[in-house]
């Protein structure tokens, strides 16, 4: 297909999303995407996401941190803020989502705002409430491994 | 700005653990929101570079259990809130000068809540300095029917709020690190929900102006309730 001329390309806006879950979690770029444009369904409605357009680029998660960068239209990055806040849970996962800045270029935004610093944590085993616990420790955040689902912590907590 | 949570063990954070991540969001510092949890806010404060304020939230059936619970309360926190939920509960907490807050006036501790908010709450809100707390929990992670009432019910709310001039603040409830959002994040939201983003960050700062008070009332400079030691007027 031909290109558009210059001056009738879409404008668009580059978020980029630091994305924060408990260690065990694991989901695709696939899952992610569809719990967004769910969450932005349902709040604002098919016209609302037309709108917007949110599509998910680029996306990396491992060991319960991740990056990803969503694009939106140039005017409509708050409305893609919001849809964002929205996102509470990916794949039945807790999220933590934070749009750390947005951008006008792919690159600028990963050149600014992501650092590509995923990585495991390490296993311990800690004491929590005076009982032993296996625990994942990503610098200073302890996440503690209960009967019934994490606990995060920090290291404060356990000097 | 300030976010007011339920550290563990009422939630699945730690205070510190709620206090660095929310840091990183651009808050302040975080309110603990304590109905069990309990810890250790001086060292917290020491170690952190959020600061963290500890606040007591009393769940009770009914105006008689809360009654007592918030005279105990009141002088061990620098907030005290009551949760609502019931007309009976937020009738209650609106015309108590020791309250603080009124938290979660619609659907009360457990979601199941079948409170309501009206005009003569508002007036008595107003006149006895009772924030409400807008919360916007359910705004963020409910979805469908759940999620339009509470809609409804919160511009509802805002208009009453607007008009008797009642103090009010904005919050997300979060029960672990995990649902924190950043302010901007719930200002968008706002905006998206027709709350208007001003408003909500109005709301998110009014913790602010609350906790200084507060502070300033506790601290040395009144030597009892209402009496403060200052400056005499200088006479000609």
């Amino acid at each position: 297909m031909k290109h558009l001329p210059k001056h009738l390309q879409p404008r668009w806006r580059y978020l980029a999303v630091e994305i924060e879950t408990w260690p065990d979690a694991e989901f695709e770029r696939g899952a992610f995407q569809r719990d967004l444009w769910y969450a932005a369904q349902n709040l604002y409605g098919d016209v609302g996401s037309a709108e917007t357009d949110l599509t998910v680029l680029s996306f990396d998660l491992d060991g319960g941190d991740g990056e990803t960068i969503v694009r939106a239209y140039r005017g409509t990055e708050d409305r893609a803020r919001a849809a964002l806040a929205t996102v509470d849970a990916v794949d039945g996962t807790p999220v933590g989502l934070r749009v750390r800045g947005i951008s006008g270029t792919v690159r600028a935004c990963e050149e600014r705002y992501l650092n590509g610093r995923t990585g495991r944590g390490k296993q311990r085993d800690v004491v929590f409430e005076n009982e032993p616990h296996p625990a994942v420790v990503r610098g200073t955040r302890v996440d503690v491994e209960g009967t019934d689902g994490f606990a995060g912590a920090t290291r404060l907590d356990f000097e | 700005m300030y976010e007011a949570v339920h550290a563990h063990p009422d939630g699945q954070s730690t205070a510190a653990r709620f206090a660095t991540t929310a840091e990183r969001y651009g808050y302040e510092g975080v309110i603990v929101r304590a109905d069990d949890a309990d810890p250790d806010y001086e060292r917290l404060r020491e170690d952190l570079a959020a600061d963290v304020v500890d606040a007591a939230e009393i769940v009770a059936a009914d105006p008689q259990h809360a009654s007592g619970a918030v005279g105990n309360a009141r002088t061990k926190h620098t907030l005290v809130f009551v949760c609502g939920g019931t007309n009976a509960l937020n009738r209650f907490a609106v015309e108590q000068d020791r309250v603080d807050v009124l938290t979660r006036p619609f659907e009360g501790a457990d979601g199941s809540g079948d409170g309501d908010f009206n005009h003569v709450l508002a007036k008595a809100a107003s006149e006895h300095s009772v924030w409400i707390e807008v919360n916007l929990a359910p705004v963020l992670r409910n979805r469908g029917g759940h999620r339009v009432q509470h809609l409804e019910k919160l511009r509802r709310l805002k208009r009453l709020v607007d008009h008797y001039d009642a103090p009010y603040v904005v919050s997300a409830n979060p029960q672990s690190h995990l649902q924190l959002r950043a302010p901007r994040g719930l200002a968008a939201l706002g905006a998206e929900i027709g709350l208007g983003e001003e408003w909500t960050r109005e709301g998110l700062d009014a913790w602010g102006r609350l906790i200084a008070r507060n502070r300033e009332r506790l601290s040395e400079s009144f030597i009892a309730p209402g009496v403060e030691r200052g400056r005499y007027e200088e006479d000609d």
